[in-house]
């Protein structure tokens, strides 16, 4: 029992590191996925080309390969090439590839409402960013919180990746413990971590859903 | 008052011509119904009217005002966004899948575009909206969302929402099409009462019987052309064309 309390303190620290990569990753990426889908379904195609491209890219390489790049290829680029403290490259490398993820959610909501509401805002006279914020975009997030609760639980995994960083997170400071002392309760403990986090979510996303059921489509 | 003026409209879906030269005139306070098989174009017609197409060619005149005409060169010209807006609200449209807004309530729905568009305070515009749902008979439902309604209640509703932007005109495309026999009855009064507070009106229609009793003029329209209009005794009673002739019998 002592021993768990003294293992508690780093694998607390641990935790915090975990949490901040998970909150600081959604805060960001959500609305710049947002952005990026409006962007993706731009009439100007020069624009939804150029965005549907980094979607490409970002979704068909390994988050771990961004992870890498943007801590060890950045600083090379020649003159933008800057070299970021860990938790800050670990940050971007996350929100980039996670906006991407999350653009073709919303984009996928936002083409699952029909044309009708399109034109009945129209003709009423709304302009096209009305239409979006008080018309389509609150149906769209009824639509997309089943989707958005999963990529947001995997994130929640996700970043153990850091420990490629040689950050302190939840898994790497369980990893260090368990190999000092040869004990395998860090990885339990961890594992009680993430399960907690998960847990949380999952309800807070149930109660998400339990509001917007007050329509029916 | 023309209240709505078309000349030679040609509208084309790539190489389909669906409208092949639409002249039309709407008086103040007239109610004309647009009949004709399906696919003749009789939609695209009404949608032309408040761009929700675009035209190819013609001139489309809104209250004496110009949304759309030939420049010297024979191109179609649109006048400014800002300004085909505001010439199309006052337009009201009432389409046949009702298209209400389903993550608002009634009241939500007819509130919305007046408060958006026209920023009307809603403690000004509660009133109205709420004296509209009493004149289309669904003050009770004022609170529910459009999935509790049944289609005619949900049309009735569009009708409100159309109602509460003041238009001056008032397009249906077939508003009883999407409905179960027994609720279109609902829908053709409150369309009979707006008639007899002399709004105008261009209804797009299947149903022969109110065609004829509540137009003023009935337009029959076949493959993207105006073939015969009339007065509904002349159309019903005596069809001077084949084709209509030939339609009228097939609606028997
Ligand atoms: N968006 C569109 N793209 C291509 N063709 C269309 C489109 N809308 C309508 N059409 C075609 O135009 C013709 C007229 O359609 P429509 O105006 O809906 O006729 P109606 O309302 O009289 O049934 C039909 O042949 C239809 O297939
Ligand atoms: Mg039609």
């Amino acid at each position: 029992m002592e021993k768990i309390i003294t293992m508690m303190g780093p694998m607390l620290d641990g935790v915090n590191v975990t949490l901040q990569m998970f909150f600081i990753t959604l805060v960001l990426s959500l609305p710049l996925g947002l952005l990026l889908s409006l962007a993706r379904i731009s009439k100007y195609k020069p624009i939804s080309l150029l965005v549907e491209t980094y979607i490409w890219l970002m979704r068909g390489t390994p988050l771990m390969l961004q992870l890498l790049f943007v801590y060890y290829a950045l600083p090379l680029v020649p003159y933008i090439g800057i070299k970021l403290p860990d938790f800050s490259a670990a940050i971007l490398a996350f929100v980039l590839n996670y906006a991407a993820y999350f653009a073709e959610i919303f984009r996928g909501g936002i083409q699952s409402i029909e044309r009708g509401q399109y034109e009945a805002s129209k003709v009423l006279g709304m302009t096209y960013v009305q239409t979006m914020r008080r018309i389509i975009l609150p149906q769209v997030l009824k639509r997309v919180v089943p989707p958005i609760s999963n990529e947001t639980i995997t994130l929640v995994k996700d970043t153990s990746l850091i420990y490629v960083l040689a950050m302190n997170d939840l898994l790497r400071t369980a990893r260090t413990i368990v190999q000092r002392e040869f004990d395998m309760t860090p990885f339990v403990i961890a594992a009680v971590f993430y399960l907690a986090m998960t847990l949380v979510l999952t309800w807070i996303f149930n109660k998400l859903e339990e509001r917007y059921a007050a329509y029916d489509e | 008052m023309n209240m709505l003026r078309l000349k030679n409209i040609h509208k084309r879906f790539n190489h389909l011509e669906v409208l092949k030269g639409i002249s039309l005139e709407v008086a103040q306070g007239e109610v004309v119904a647009i009949i004709g098989p399906s696919g003749s174009g009789k939609s695209t017609l009404l949608r032309c009217l408040n761009r929700l197409e675009i035209i190819d060619q013609g001139t489309i005149e809104i209250e004496g005002e110009i949304l759309a005409t030939e420049d010297t060169e024979g191109k179609c010209q649109y006048v400014s966004e800002q300004k085909a807006r505001e010439i199309c609200f006052k337009m009201g449209m009432v389409f046949q899948q009702f298209n209400l807004f389903p993550h608002m309530t009634v009241i939500d729905n007819i509130i919305e575009a007046p408060m958006l568009v026209k920023g009307i305070k809603k403690e000004l515009i509660i009133p109205e909206a709420e004296e509209l749902l009493k004149k289309v008979g669904l003050f009770e439902k004022k609170n529910s969302y459009p999935s509790r309604l049944s289609g005619g209640q949900k049309q009735r509703v569009a009708i409100a929402r159309a109602l509460a932007m003041k238009p001056d005109i008032m397009l249906f495309d077939e508003p009883t099409s999407a409905l179960d026999p027994e609720l279109t009855g609902e829908v053709l009064k409150a369309m009979r009462q707006l008639a007899l507070e002399h709004m105008t009106m261009i209804v797009v229609t299947h149903e022969m019987a109110f065609a004829r009793e509540v137009a003023q003029r009935v337009i029959f329209m076949d493959n993207g052309d105006i073939v015969e209009e009339g007065t509904p005794e002349q159309i019903f009673n005596s069809p001077e064309q084949p084709r209509t002739q030939a339609f009228l019998k097939s609606m028997l």
